[in-house]
């Protein structure tokens, strides 16, 4: 058995599985071992895990920035609402929502909750974009009546909306496609008022990474007009959040039920 | 006020990553605030990760984005995105912390052992921390696609298999890279490594 090459003995390094004979050859060879142990050192060096890719993001607390811009001396700064809401909180929730979401034993709200999506005001130009180039193609005109007709619509798709983080929110939403061919999002929305701010609708992508906002809805049933051309198997998710009256159209981070339309 | 800070107008269209990066190593001011919106929670992540919520970890993530944006003519567009480059910058800085705490905990146990016996010798290095900034800068002076590579296998926890799908390069060019990349590293150690313990 001839010895292990130089590339198996580099793969073995970083632990990779090597074909049986190299294995059983470098298992006796205490040359091929030697070697595979000096090459591993720097693997060990490098290869750990606070050095590893990112994983979740955490939000920088907002003062931090103020040390950049003495260091560097620049005169611009980041909005500090994109900052915060580009990072989930410590404690994630799916980011598929399509069945209740009651994560188990979160005490409070932290300061920035699960649903924020990267950066939510690119994504929502994005959106734009990608609106306009779905007219004409979303999902309305060939729609199938799931419940029959309404006095002024048909209900093409249901969701309910269940609570989140126990927020005692809840309730149903239903796109009503008119006569006209314009669609409404109706949403009816079992909750107390919010201590502070209001209660925003939003649809979002199921991976949480786009968002259309709706408006402001209030506790009983409010209808929003749709976008045309808004692609509804994209936008699948009815939020509910409650937005601070800071005049940060962001989402807030705060959703108090969601549920998916089908 | 020493500083006014100018947030970028609502509403205004915003450019792509791609447009980021050009701007930010052209030394635009705004490119390196919306770096900061978009790629600080990532960088503060790591920090965390390595450290903990807490200043260690805010020094890191702010070292990072001030030495990115001196140390700017140094990232190159063309050679990968501007966030895996400030993953690289921010590794970097993770590093320097354990050995800046490394030389403090030497400092702290030289004193003591003064105090208490005159003859004891040095704390000895961590062999690990200072290896570790040693094979961080030899990374950087690794060209691509070999860097890309090894990042692959390091940080990504990826095989060789993986990464050849992924970079699409065949599968004996990934190994025969990742082969020699282990040789430097090894050959960097055991000759600046030993004398950087010595």
């Amino acid at each position: 058995m001839p010895h292990c090459t130089p590339e198996e003995l580099a793969l073995a390094a970083l632990r990779e599985p090597l074909p049986d004979d190299a294995a059983a050859h470098l298992a006796g060879c205490a040359s091929c071992t030697g070697e595979v142990s000096r090459l591993r050192r720097a693997v060990d060096v490098l290869a750990v895990p606070e050095l590893a890719d990112p994983g979740p993001p955490v939000a920088p607390p907002p003062a931090l920035w103020a040390g950049i811009a003495a260091a560097t001396g620049v005169a611009t700064a980041p909005r500090p609402g994109v900052v915060a809401a580009s990072a989930p909180p410590a404690d994630p929730v799916p980011d598929v929502p399509p069945a209740p979401l009651v994560p188990a034993a979160r005490p409070e709200p932290g300061p920035v909750a699960p649903v924020v999506p990267l950066r939510p005001r690119r994504s929502r130009l994005l959106l734009a974009a990608a609106a306009a180039l779905v007219v004409g193609l979303g999902i309305g005109a060939g729609a199938v009546a799931l419940s029959g007709r309404d006095d002024d619509g048909v209900a093409v798709a249901e969701a309910v909306l269940d609570p989140l983080e126990d927020s005692g929110a809840s309730g149903s939403a239903a796109v009503v496609e008119r006569e006209d061919g314009t669609r409404v999002l109706r949403v009816e929305l079992a909750a107390d008022a919010p201590p502070e701010g209001y209660y925003e609708a939003w649809l979002l992508t199921e991976s949480v990474t786009g968002l259309v906002p709706l408006g402001v809805v209030r506790p009983g049933t409010e209808d929003f007009q749709l976008p045309a051309g808004l692609d509804l198997g994209e936008y699948p998710v009815v939020d509910v959040s409650v937005e601070p009256l800071d005049g940060d159209p962001a989402h807030s981070g705060l959703s108090v039920a969601r549920g998916q339309l089908s | 006020m020493d500083t006014v800070a100018e947030p970028a107008p609502y509403g205004a269209a915003e450019p792509d990553d791609d447009e980021v990066a050009r701007r930010f190593a052209a030394g635009d001011e705004q490119a390196l605030a919306w770096a900061y919106e978009r790629y600080a929670a990532r960088v503060h992540g790591m920090a965390v990760r390595a450290f903990g919520p807490g200043p260690d970890a805010e020094d890191v993530t702010q070292q990072v984005f001030v030495s990115a944006w001196t140390g700017r003519a140094g990232y190159r567009p063309e050679q990968g995105p501007l966030p895996a480059w400030l993953t690289g910058v921010c590794r970097h800085k993770i590093a320097d912390t354990w050995a800046r705490r490394d030389r403090q905990r030497r400092a702290a146990e030289a004193a003591l052992a003064e105090a208490q016996s005159p003859v004891a010798g040095p704390a000895p290095v961590d062999a690990t921390v200072a290896d570790r900034v040693l094979l961080l800068g030899e990374l950087d002076r690794l060209g691509q696609p070999q860097r890309g590579i090894i990042e692959l296998a390091f940080f990504a926890d990826l095989t060789h298999t993986q990464i050849a799908e992924r970079t699409g390069l065949p599968l004996g060019t990934v190994k025969s890279h990742i082969r020699r990349t282990l040789e430097r590293l090894r050959d960097r150690l055991e000759v600046d490594g030993a004398a950087l313990h010595a």
